[in-house]
């Protein structure tokens, strides 16, 4: 079963070229004729440019010429290259979607730029440029032909049958007026929405208008300035100045917490999260009501975060990271607004929700294993750098009673390491691998077996000498600056047993989307 | 089809495997092109300094200290392949791949066979020279969504690609 269609291809490398040049740019405006044909207008001076076109054309020709698709009873093979010779595999099973574009050149020529994409990387897993309709056509029919010889649609697997009856909807949390206040006031979106707005109006050059009118031309800045001119110049400041600049400093905090409640509550108004069957489902949002739904299989992993100010009034807001979210998806639709499951929710709720969206792991039953007991020697030494380095500047520059700061900061880094090492904490089930971080700020990430993609143990020379190692898991979704379970400072012999395991138990179980 | 599986068994044997030796003279090769980069550059630098500096004599120290270092950046870059290569290794068994890596900041990274997503086996112009290839693993994760093994033999790397992906079964285990 071996197909090549090379011949075809070949006989559209002159089209190739074409479209490379006039609709490759996708980004320019619009593809305008006389710019990328210079013999077309030559007047304009553009000519030379086409020089600069040329190492792009002879590279885009050779890729035509050696490009080959073969397709094999399982998987889908493409080969290209002439110096830097490459040959991909894609398994018909990977492959979540045949995505194809046309612009008008295409179409004129009845050829069709296809991307095929599976679940990988952030990009499409193959580009091809220019490939004649008929042998898409041909390309589309083997591959879903060769999913459904290969194990069919995985949509429809027997063991993700619906446990619920779909139209039975059961809420796992509502939010009401109070909760949605509570939140806005906890999170301190304020400065950020106060920050965009200035921005925004300073762009059109508002806010001094606004000021002069709203204030009468009372000048803030410049009665700043005064007060710290009487401080410099040595006169005591009057109290209605100190008042003054207490009352705004109040005031403008005050002011950011309203804002911030009021972000709440239009964003996320009558927040209810819901569990029909399969699918979790969202709705919020005050002026743009917003709908989501989130199928279970799809959550990769699962992070619970707890501020200082919400461990203060015992709450906690949980978020899942689904795949696929890489780039704007179809159609413009995101598929989850920041993936949030709970923006704010009590904390003796939390296991139980847990519950519901990763069924048969229970949070509250960990049994957490401590990280290595050395590990607070290691984690203190960044610390003590961070607490001494900025003293020395201030020392050589200003005054050298600037060291009276370093029993402080020195402090500090003692306790902020303690702390850090002893909130560290990991734990693993029969389904699930936990891994527990911060000491104010507390991030806990539950990564079931099923959606770990790699394990990697890695050892620095810092490590070495410790006798230590770290485990890292990797899933799909999330950011570089998501909570990730990413253990460090394990004992050599503990991360081993732990890398081993999750290997173990990750190669027995198979990934669904 | 058939005649591959047979081969493929042999690969798939749980046993932990070096690399291919002639990575060694073919890293080393590549090494001479940022040896050759690096000395131009700091050549430019120096001769810069010395005729800035308008002291003839300078150059009896800046010549032979760049020279020096040329040396010692030449010798590093190939003496480090045989190094690396020391602590580079990788096991195949029915489950999946483990792949070893690094002197100083070591790695083992387990991709199991359920989780690749596509491989690729690519050859570049000097790796075709010596008979290699380099196989990459794509996974549907962030950090380790493409895993590298380069320095494979090349027939070696197209068995080990035929091993990882799911024959016809797929995914469902």
């Amino acid at each position: 079963m071996l197909f090549s269609f090379a011949g075809t291809l070949k006989t559209f490398a002159l089209p190739a070229l074409v479209v490379y040049f006039t609709a490759g740019r996708s980004q320019e405006p619009a593809p305008f004729v006389g710019r990328w044909m210079p013999w077309a207008d030559i007047s304009n001076g553009e000519f030379w440019m086409l020089l600069l076109l040329v190492p792009g054309a002879i590279a885009a020709v050779a890729r035509y010429l050696s490009f080959r698709v073969r397709y094999e009873g399982t998987e889908l093979v493409i080969r290209s290259g002439i110096l830097f010779r490459n040959e991909r595999h894609v398994p018909y099973l990977r492959i979540q979607n045949l995505d194809t574009s046309r612009n008008v050149v295409h179409r004129l020529l009845g050829v069709t730029n296809v991307r095929v994409e599976t679940g990988g990387g952030n990009e499409p897993e193959a580009t091809i440029s220019v490939l004649d309709d008929r042998v898409f056509d041909e390309m589309r029919r083997r591959v879903f032909e060769g999913r459904a010889r290969a194990g069919g649609p995985r949509e429809a697997t027997a063991d993700e049958a619906p446990v619920a009856a779909p139209d039975e909807a059961l809420t796992l949390l509502h939010l009401p007026l109070r909760e949605l206040l509570l939140h806005g006031f906890l999170e301190n979106r304020g400065l950020i929405l106060i920050g965009a707005a200035y921005g925004a109006l300073w762009q059109f050059g508002l806010p001094t208008a606004l000021w002069q009118r709203l204030t009468g031309g009372w000048d803030a800045p410049r009665l700043v300035n005064e007060a710290l001119q009487e401080v410099e110049s040595g006169h005591a400041v009057t109290i209605v100045q100190v008042a003054i600049l207490i009352a705004g400093l109040v005031g403008i905090l005050v002011l950011v917490r309203l804002v911030s409640m009021a972000w709440a509550v239009t964003r996320l108004y009558d927040f209810r999260l819901s569990l029909a069957g399969q699918d979790l489902r969202a709705e919020y949002g005050l002026l743009t009501r917003v709908s989501t739904r989130i199928p279970l299989p799809r959550v990769q992993t699962l992070t619970i975060r707890e501020t200082p100010l919400q461990r203060l009034v015992g709450r906690m807001s949980v978020r899942a990271e689904t795949a696929g979210g890489h780039g704007p998806a179809e159609g413009g639709a995101r598929p989850f607004e920041r993936e949030r499951l709970a923006p704010i929710v009590e904390t003796d709720r939390v296991p139980a929700l847990v519950r519901q969206v990763l069924p048969g792991f229970d949070i509250g039953a960990l049994a957490w294993q401590p990280i290595h007991p050395r590990a607070f020697r290691r984690a203190l030494k960044p610390y003590l750098f961070v607490a001494l380095a900025p003293v020395v500047p201030l020392v050589f520059f200003l005054s050298v009673w600037w060291l009276a700061a370093t029993p402080i900061t020195i402090a500090w880094a003692v306790v902020a390491s303690r702390k850090h090492v002893e909130h560290m904490a990991w734990a693993i089930t029969d389904t699930a691998v936990v891994f527990r971080s911060g000491w104010l700020w507390r991030h806990v990430t539950v990564a079931p077996i099923a959606k770990i993609q790699a394990v990697a143990c890695s050892e620095s020379p810092f490590d070495r000498r410790a006798a230590m190692r770290s485990v890292r898991v990797d899933t799909a979704g999330g950011n570089e600056r998501s909570h990730r379970v990413d253990i460090p400072y394990l004992g050599r012999d503990t991360a081993d047993v732990l890398h081993l395991r999750l290997a173990e138990q990750i190669s027995r179980t198979a990934f669904r989307w | 089809m058939d005649s591959d599986s047979d081969a493929v068994e042999s690969i798939a044997d749980g046993v932990d495997r070096k690399l291919d030796p002639r990575v060694i003279p073919l890293q080393r090769t590549l090494g001479w092109i940022p040896t050759a980069i690096l000395s131009a550059i700091s050549l430019v630098f120096v001769t810069f300094v010395w005729a800035d500096s308008g002291i003839l004599a300078l150059g009896l120290l800046l010549m032979p200290l760049w020279l020096a270092g040329v040396v010692a950046l030449a010798w590093q870059f190939q003496r480090w392949p045989a190094i690396a290569y020391r602590f580079a290794s990788y096991r195949i068994d029915e489950l999946g791949i483990e792949i070893r890596r690094g002197v100083y900041w070591r790695t083992i990274t387990n991709v199991p066979r359920s989780r690749v997503q596509h491989t690729d086996v690519s050859q570049g112009p000097l790796e075709r020279r010596y008979g290699l290839g380099t196989l990459v693993i794509y996974t549907a994760g962030m950090a380790h969504s493409r895993v590298n093994l380069e320095g494979l033999d090349h027939e070696v790397a197209r068995r080990i690609r035929a091993h990882l992906l799911p024959k016809d079964e797929g995914d469902a285990v």
